[in-house]
């Protein structure tokens, strides 16, 4: 391991001389409210994290936000004043991590999003700086989608997407994408997660014939349309986005599904992948360590977005405490340094290699096609 | 000036607040300044006028947006989007209240649940306001060059705006205006009857109330500098709805008291309950629930009331100032004929409550109505003051048809009257509760009041009050509250508060029932003197020595119709008098 | 929009409408009886739908334990209310009601593994968890403040409202589910597909409906509750107690709300929290009928269900906003249409 090797030379290079305070994390997820099913890995996910990192002890303070961006707010003001954390990790949805961005500049406290939208770490400028992500920005998943698309022949697609920031992302991002690859865009509809119908969308998408539609939805509410669209017979082909890759989607959605493509973190497939891919390893290490605690098939990618982000912070932190005491301004500094620096660090996600003008780091490796084949997910090559 | 201690204190530690507090707990208070401003307002609207809104949150985002919009994409300066988002939200509420404050009852809530909903998703849907995603860079705020770019700096502005909205409203709800406001849970129809507009004022506060809420959403924008919808939603305008009721909905500082408690809570649960339950997240919305339960049912009121109750400083009794009396209306002569009723008849379904009445009140005369019980008296009462409008008929007041008017318009042109069943706001002193009579005699609004730029006008209200008060024998109880009153007592109160409208004919409605004796004389004296002045005084009374000694004249009304009218000896000799009170004289 | 669509949405808009009836049925009849506006109506309908999923499931269902955990508590004030008033003679009932019957369920759902059992008595041993919740909710929560304004109750009803959330939350976690149809049967109208668990929701709702119209009409226990609702006062000096017939109204509306959600769970996905906006909408039914007029109700009902799958197809984002923005013109007629005296509070 990694972590290992570093505590190591650490070690023999006396840093740990300087181990006086603890590392304090910050986490803020949103458990609860409308983003709670990918709130609530994540906050698994951090019971599972490294409790020391280079010899210093690591302290998790974990907030929900209840996907509220003035909680949001109110708590990271919390962890940076109260808890005087060093960094900060979160939040889940885009919204309240672009609330985020100017108190994590403003108090120089490096910030590590959870959360999908390019704008979150797009531009890097002044206050960017301090800010990061893990997840895959929407439009790299766009992209896959929009090459298997092409691939397979489908000229006109039909949008269904949550009335909410994710849903918008996905159309924003994805309709411009189409746009370049000559897929028309026939129809945008918009349902609510606790909605109990889509019928009237479905029958607006079906008369306008389109070859495939895309359903942008996070977990089983993502089901709803999909099983909307088999029961009035729509013969297409039915694409979702990575927010379903979690088994209570398959559960829920069934029969229904078979034959749906998505496009995903390595993570969800990492027992099919290649061995000489270099996220197997990672991918299936947090599988691993998440199973064990919450049972088998009970991991989801969200989750790993968590750990990739705890992966982060401890292939950062020992860089950093050369520079600095944990507290301290020359700490969180060196901290942001660091991440910016992470070079080809393998993670449940795939691949970081971070500059000064890329805060997420993550290239194609990042994303695969993923086909439901018999209430399982099949990679696809 | 012990009196205001308390407040002095409190302003005093406020002030030093930011100088002396963690980072943290200056944000906290920001909150809790921002949230106030929306609780005072609900307060107003919930407490005291009795209109409940789950929409505010909405009014919140129309100030936000307002000004997020203009500064990101058109580069506006901030100030001049306080005053575009008090304009939009002015707009955007009279709309909504001119619609969802006719719903009566329980529909309005609904109809605020709708419309909160409503502007919600589309904030969330237009895309010029960001979608769902929101719009980030709004600039910071700037002060005469000063930049106020941190809590710390911004702590004093939002607080300066909640004290001046509490004091706003305080001082509101200390004049005429705000009399009328207070009258109008459980006082509605008294109200029109002093000449109140409830239609117009319940708009009013509305207004305030969006205002208030608009304000708080523009230093929301600027110091989150971020704004999309969530902060806007339903679940919000409920937590602000909270904020009032366990504050004390009643009270202006309850509203303070609500949204500190409430947040403070919120926090505090987050940090305790994972100690508690080693797991963070799902427990506190659970206690939050709980706990909100059970501080409705132990303290209905909220805590403000049993807060005030801990703070040594009573409140003292204040003393009317003299003040020069108000102009007062000129008298018809005596004789002339102040109202005329001519066959009129009033139907409730199918059955006839009058049918067919006749009679006439000259001034400087007291006409008594009398009837066994059931006979439609008082019922003749409510079409003549158009508190409830006859269905056929002529009623004509000072010579001017009257019939369809609504009753403030009525008890404008000169008519007071008294209620069988007493309806006085019996929380409010008994002051207060007669000068809600003299509320046409005033003339200064809501903002002259809110400022309390109206002192001098008010203080003749109240000196008017007072001396009706004095007149009809209450002078020692000016400052108690008038649900304290024995009930006969609060039936003289009602005399003072119509006297207090300065009217030249006075419907009173059973004004002796539970007086003593000596009251009795005492109110006879106070009649027989009114009448002297050149007053028409129209009496319903069950008291025969009352009547029969007082009375100019008798009509007398069985089964909703006339069946005797003349003079106090006359009708006692009438046998179709003595058949319908005695059952009959064979 | 051709006809085969316009088709197509009036089913959806019946079906969802019905659903909303049950619903607003359950809201005008606590209202009357008790004042409260029953805000949490809508979790009846995520825990009945959730306690289901969670026996087909093969686990036991958290609410199970809030089942038992309610009626200890509600035994615990009872008794000693009960000892302080010197009453020894009501030990028995409570004995019964709050320890024995929880029991008992509790009994029954650990001992048969419900997931092995046949559909109907999956769906009745979820009732017999969720219904007597409804009247312990009412003893713990709205019992002592029975005298309180509406708006105190309704601020009541949204804190319920807001613990159940939490607690659905905790019990069945942030995912939905869905059960077994009733029925997998299709049947073909022309150029309409109605599937078996569609008529199941028709049917049922009907069924309801004129039961619940029985039941007032000429069982003691519904006249009873009539009489409370319309004179509270007079009831309770005829021998009606108030307690007796809010307990018996809460009884109705978890029974109503938890088959709802039963009977909806197999053609949607239910959340923790899908029994807000569900019940809302009800609530908004309710309130076109003036939270008095079942018949109305049910219409106001249909009329939401249709309002909402109509706009859904022509304009989906702003759905919310139509149906919210339509339903304040109704408000208003109804406000002005219907007599009102000023209310004393």
């Amino acid at each position: 391991m990694r972590i290992k090797s570093l505590v190591a030379a650490l070690l023999s290079t006396g840093a740990v001389s300087l181990a006086y305070a603890d590392i304090t994390v910050g986490v803020l997820v949103s458990a609860t409210g409308p983003a709670a099913s990918l709130g609530i890995p994540e906050k698994n996910t951090f019971a599972l994290m490294p409790t020391t990192i280079a010899g210093e002890k690591v302290k998790y303070i974990v907030l929900d936000d209840a996907s509220d961006t003035t909680t949001a707010v109110k708590n990271t003001r919390k962890l940076i004043t109260e808890d005087k954390v060093d960094v900060i990790i979160g939040s889940t949805i885009t919204p309240n991590s672009l609330a985020m961005v100017d108190i994590a500049a403003e108090a120089e406290t490096p910030m590590i999003s959870m959360a999908a939208s390019a704008r979150i770490v797009d531009p890097v400028d002044a206050k960017r700086r301090w800010v990061f992500k893990t997840p895959q920005n929407d439009v790299q998943m766009s992209t896959a989608i929009t090459e298997h698309m092409g691939n397979n022949n489908v000229k006109t697609v039909a949008f269904i997407g949550f009335s909410d920031a994710y849903g918008e992302g996905w159309w924003q991002e994805f309709s411009k994408i189409a746009e370049v690859r000559k897929i028309k865009m026939v129809a945008s509809e918009r349902y609510n997660r606790a909605d109990t119908s889509v019928t009237g969308q479905v029958l607006k998408i079906m008369s306008t014939n389109p070859d495939a539609v895309l359903i942008a939805g996070s977990g089983t509410p993502a089901a709803l349309p999909q099983k909307t669209l088999k029961e009035k017979g729509y013969k297409g082909k039915i694409y979702q986005t990575h927010g379903v890759a979690n088994n209570d989607f398959l559960r829920v959605c069934g029969k229904d599904c078979e034959g749906t493509f998505l496009p995903a973190g390595p993570v969800l497939v990492a027992t099919q992948l290649p061995d000489s891919n270099p996220v197997k390893k990672s991918a299936l290490d947090y599988i691993g360590k998440y199973e064990k605690a919450h049972g088998a098939g009970s991991v989801s990618t969200f989750g790993a977005h968590a750990w990739d982000a705890g992966l982060l912070l401890a292939n950062a932190a020992p860089a950093a405490l050369k520079k600095g005491k944990p507290g301290s301004k020359a700490f969180r500094t060196a901290l942001r340094d660091a991440l910016e620096q992470t070079k080809n660090l393998n993670a449940a996600h795939g691949v970081f290699n971070m500059t000064p003008s890329d805060h997420l780091g993550l290239d194609q490796r990042s994303r695969v096609m993923v086909k439901i084949e018999g209430g399982k997910w099949v990679l696809q090559k | 000036m012990m009196q205001r201690l308390p407040l002095i204190v409190f302003i005093a530690v406020l002030a030093l607040g930011p100088v002396v507090l963690p980072e943290f707990y200056v944000t906290l208070l920001n909150y809790i300044g921002m949230y106030s401003i929306v609780a005072v307002g609900l307060v107003l609207l919930t407490g005291v006028g009795g209109l409940t809104s789950f929409g505010q949150a909405a009014f919140v985002g129309l100030g936000a947006y307002a000004t997020g919009y203009l500064t990101t994409a058109f580069a506006v300066s901030p100030w001049l989007t306080l005053l575009i988002g008090l304009a939009v939200t002015a707009v955007v509420a009279l709309i909504l209240g001119f619609l969802t404050l006719r719903l009566s009852g329980h529909y309005l809530p609904l109809g605020t649940i709708a419309w909160g909903i409503s502007l919600y998703f589309l904030f969330g849907n237009l895309e010029f306001l960001g979608g769902h995603t929101g719009l980030t860079g709004i600039p910071v705020l700037e002060f005469f060059g000063l930049k106020l770019d941190t809590g710390r700096s911004f702590y004093y502005l939002i607080w300066l705006a909640l004290l001046g909205a509490v004091f706003a409203t305080q001082n509101l709800l200390d004049s005429r205006e705000g009399r009328a406001i207070r009258a109008l849970k459980g006082g509605g129809l008294m109200a029109e009857a002093m000449g109140v507009d409830t239609a117009r004022t319940k708009i009013v506060i509305f207004l305030i109330a969006a205002l208030y809420a608009s304000v708080s959403g523009w230093l929301y924008a600027h110091l989150q500098r971020f704004v999309n919808p969530t902060p806007f939603g339903l679940h919000i305008g409920i937590e602000y709805l909270f904020m009032a009721v366990v504050g004390g909905a009643a009270h202006v500082w309850g509203a303070l008291v609500g949204a500190g408690v409430i947040t403070v809570l919120k926090q505090w649960l987050q940090d305790l309950l994972p100690k508690v339950f080693g797991q963070s997240g799902n427990f506190e919305v659970i206690f939050f629930g709980i706990l909100l339960i059970l501080v409705l049912q132990r303290a209905r009121d909220g805590l403000w009331p049993w807060l005030a109750r801990l703070v040594p400083v009573k409140a003292g009794q204040r003393a009317v100032a003299d003040a020069a009396p108000l102009p007062r209306r000129e008298m018809p002569v005596v004789g002339a004929v102040l109202l005329e009723v001519k066959n009129a008849r009033k139907q409730f379904g199918g059955l006839v409550a009058n049918n067919d009445m006749n009679l006439t009140v000259k001034a400087g005369e007291v006409m008594a109505l009398i009837g066994p019980n059931g006979a439609g008296k008082s019922t003749m009462f409510n079409c003549i003051s158009g508190v409830d409008p006859v269905t056929s008929g002529e009623i004509a007041f000072l010579g001017e048809r009257i019939e369809t008017l609504a009753s403030r318009d009525i008890a404008r042109r000169g008519m007071g009257r008294t209620f069988q069943h007493v309806r006085l706001l019996p929380t409010m002193s008994v002051l207060e509760n007669v000068a809600i009579g003299a509320h046409l005699r005033g003339g200064k609004g809501v903002l002259p009041a809110a400022l309390h730029l109206e002192r001098a006008e008010e203080a003749r209200l109240l000196a008017e009050a007072k001396r009706q008060l004095e007149r009809v024998g209450l002078g020692e109880h000016l400052f108690d509250e008038a649900g304290s009153l024995p009930l006969g007592q609060q039936r003289i109160l009602e005399i003072a508060r119509a006297l207090a409208a300065d009217p030249c004919l006075l419907l009173l409605d059973e004004p002796a029932a539970g007086l003593r004796y000596l009251e009795k004389q005492a109110l006879a004296e106070l009649l027989r003197k009114l009448r002297s002045e050149g007053m028409g005084i129209l009496l319903v009374e069950h008291d025969m020595d009352f009547v029969m000694g007082l009375a100019d004249r008798v009509v007398v009304m069985e089964f909703g119709e006339k069946i005797s009218e003349g003079l106090p000896e006359e009708v006692q000799k009438d046998p179709v008098v003595l058949e319908a009170y005695l059952g009959g004289v064979e | 929009m051709d006809l085969q669509i316009a088709l197509l949405l009036s089913q959806d808009g019946i079906v969802n409408g019905s659903i909303y009836a049950l619903l607003a049925l359950a809201l005008v009849l606590v209202f009357a009886v008790t004042r409260v506006i029953f805000i949490p109506q809508g979790e009846f309908v995520a825990y009945g739908a959730l306690t289901l999923a969670a026996f087909q499931a093969g686990k036991t269902p958290g609410t199970l334990w809030l089942l038992l955990g309610a009626g200890v508590l509600v035994a615990l004030i009872d008794t000693v209310i009960a000892v302080r008033a010197g009453a020894p003679g009501r030990l028995k009932r409570i004995a019964l009601w709050d320890l024995a019957l929880p029991a008992v369920v509790a009994g029954l759902v650990l001992g048969l593994q419900p997931a092995t059992l046949p559909l109907a008595a999956q769906v009745a041993l979820a009732l017999a968890v969720v219904v007597p919740l409804g009247p312990m909710l009412y003893r713990l929560a709205y019992q002592p403040l029975a005298e309180a304004s509406v708006l105190v109750l309704l601020i009541v009803s949204v804190a319920v409202h807001l613990a159940l959330v939490g607690l659905g939350l905790l019990f069945f976690g942030a995912e939905g589910s869905r059960t077994t149809p009733f029925s997998e049967a299709q049947f073909n109208l022309g150029t309409l597909t109605v599937n078996g668990q569609t008529l199941w929701v028709l049917g049922a709702s009907c069924v309801l409906i004129v039961a619940l119209a029985l039941f007032f009409g000429r069982t003691l226990y519904g006249k009873a509750l009539r009489a409370t609702a319309i004179n509270r006062v007079g009831a309770r000096l005829m021998g009606i107690s108030t307690s007796m017939a809010g307990k018996l109204s809460f009884t109705l509306a978890a029974g109503i709300g938890a088959l709802s959600g039963i009977l909806i769970a197999p053609i949607t996905t239910i959340y923790y929290d899908t029994g807000f906006l569900v019940g809302l909408k009800g609530f908004v039914a309710a309130i076109i009928a003036g939270l008095a007029s079942y018949p109305l109700a049910a219409a106001g009902a249909i009329l939401v269900g249709l309002l909402e799958s109509f706009s859904s197809f022509w304009a989906s984002a702003f759905k919310e906003v139509i149906v919210f923005t339509l339903i304040i013109p109704v408000l208003l007629w109804r406000s002005l249409t219907s007599h009102h005296v000023e209310e004393e509070e």
